[in-house]
């Protein structure tokens, strides 16, 4: 079967810096790929590739067999500081993607609520984003993406700008959410637990300019919950992920600017 | 808090009551040619009411102020989102908006007299451009604030440049035109008020030109009364809408 999301030799340079080259990567249908890697390696700039937002320099991306020029039907992105509008609602914010694919109003009327529900925001669909608090900024975010149906899920650090509770209460949200609607997802984080609870593979980037280091085949049951915590194999390979970038964490840390 | 509201307003109206107080008491010591009363200004204000003079004057200033603003606005908006986003534009028009932004548009005034003359579209030209800038200036900068990651959200769901506009845009600069119409509202008063002293002379400008070389100094502060009560009303409609328009900011002013 063909992947839905193929990378092939991914690279980016902005004027003299190369942020990364050589990249491969495949996404099944039903397929998370978590990307985990230091900050600034770039994994952010190859998420924003996948969705068409920014040209690769080098190499290609085809989604669903088509070489992507511009974003796509069908791929929707949850961004790291929610990207929702402050004068909007909760529900005009999630209707927004439905609007712009030029659902009618009935259809918006019925499919933003139900993602509403699904996210468990019901009673708050006339709260203003300044109103709430960030997890529930970020269901919202979830449902805008959730709402246009899509086949590709992006997941740009969804989870980074909440705090420790709301994080943990939103992965296994997120987990049984994608239970229930499997799609292809690519969720990108630099917490290492967060890659491997998440990702049927993790790419791990590394170097300057960074590149694949390793592809870790994390072969943990599904559906994943709280109980995949206690898995000795989490364990083991949260900790292979950690000795991988905690050798060059240091270093990176205490490198000087030229 | 009822007693401190209370002693808040007593103090305003204390303070007013001393100022028309002081009006008075100035009127009558000094000549009525330099300085009337506030009650023959009153009175003189009631006369020009009765007579309808007041009310066909000032709708000949309103009608050339409010054509004015709303040519400013109406110009100044939409193009200060477009200078936003067509870079190439901003940066070959920039320069030319500051500069005239910073000239006293009083400067210009006999230049327009000259090339334009004395009818109506000159003065509503001198009011444009006395109001123009800061709506122009204020929306340029909003749009350009507009949080980068808001506009990758609208290209991420497939929106064109005229989506864009009306679901991230027009929204997130409102607020910033606000502004500068609530400072185009005062200035073009000004420039309302230049218009008719130094073009034909029309509205309540001629008026306080009128009592001014007449030494009839109640019907002149009478008309700067009326220009008074107007700013302030004025500037209140404007602050109401700029707190209306900016509602979601609410939590970052």
């Amino acid at each position: 079967m063909k992947p839905r999301i193929e990378v092939r030799g991914a690279g980016i340079r902005f004027g003299a810096l190369q942020v990364f080259r050589g990249i491969d990567l495949e996404v099944g249908e039903r397929e998370v790929v978590a990307i985990v890697g230091p900050s600034g390696c770039g994994k952010t700039t190859l998420l924003r590739c996948i969705n068409g937002l920014i040209p690769l320099t080098e190499g290609e991306i085809t989604i669903e067999g088509e070489p992507l020029a511009a974003p796509r039907e069908g791929v929707a992105m949850v961004f790291q500081h929610f990207g929702l509008f402050p004068w909007k609602t909760v529900f005009q914010n999630v209707a927004y993607g439905l609007r712009l694919a030029g659902a009618s109003r009935a259809e918006i009327a019925d499919k933003a609520q139900k993602f509403i529900d699904v996210v468990g925001l019901t009673g708050f669909e006339n709260y203003y984003p300044y109103q709430i608090s960030g997890g529930m900024q970020q269901r919202c975010g979830l449902a805008r993406a959730l709402s246009v149906a899509p086949r590709v899920l992006l997941m740009d650090e969804p989870f980074g700008a909440v705090d420790a509770q709301t994080r943990e209460i939103l992965q296994f949200e997120l987990l049984s959410i994608w239970e229930t609607r499997p799609t292809s997802m690519v969720f990108v984080t630099h917490a290492i637990d967060e890659a491997v609870l998440m990702g049927d593979r993790v790419l791990v980037l590394k170097g300057s300019p960074s590149a694949v280091h390793e592809v870790v085949d994390v072969q943990l049951p599904r559906p994943r919950n709280r109980a995949t915590l206690l898995h000795p194999r989490f364990a083991e390979l949260r900790e292979h992920v950690w000795q991988t970038l905690m050798a060059d964490a240091r270093k990176a840390e205490f490198k000087v600017t030229q | 808090m009822p007693r401190r509201n209370w002693i808040l307003y007593a103090t305003m109206f204390a303070s007013l009551a001393l100022g028309a107080a002081a009006w008075e008491l100035a009127g009558h010591l000094t000549s009525d040619a330099f300085w009337a009363p506030l009650s023959t200004t009153l009175k003189s204000l009631g006369e020009v009411v009765h007579n309808g003079v007041l009310l066909r004057q000032a709708a000949s200033s309103f009608e050339l102020y409010l054509t004015g603003l709303a040519l400013a606005v109406v110009v100044g908006a939409p193009f200060g989102v477009l200078l936003a986003r067509i870079t190439w534009l901003r940066v070959a028009l920039e320069d030319y908006i500051m500069m005239l932004y910073a000239t006293p548009m009083v400067a210009l005034i006999p230049f327009i007299l000259s090339m334009m003359g004395f009818g109506f579209a000159p003065k509503v030209l001198v009011v444009f451009l006395f109001a123009v800038f800061p709506v122009l200036y204020n929306t340029v900068e909003g749009a350009r604030s507009v949080r980068p990651e808001l506009i990758e959200v609208a290209h991420s769901f497939r929106s064109g440049e005229w989506a864009l506009w009306r679901d991230v845009m027009i929204p997130y600069t409102l607020p910033f035109a606000m502004t500068g119409i609530r400072q185009a509202i005062a200035r073009g008063l000004v420039g309302m008020v230049a218009a008719e002293f130094f073009l034909s002379p029309s509205g309540l400008g001629q008026m306080i030109m009128m009592g001014s070389q007449n030494f009839d100094t109640a019907s002149m502060l009478a008309a700067i009364l009326i220009m008074v009560l107007l700013g302030v009303g004025l500037m209140d409609i404007g602050l109401y809408l700029e707190k209306r328009f900016a509602a979601w900011r609410g939590y970052n002013p």
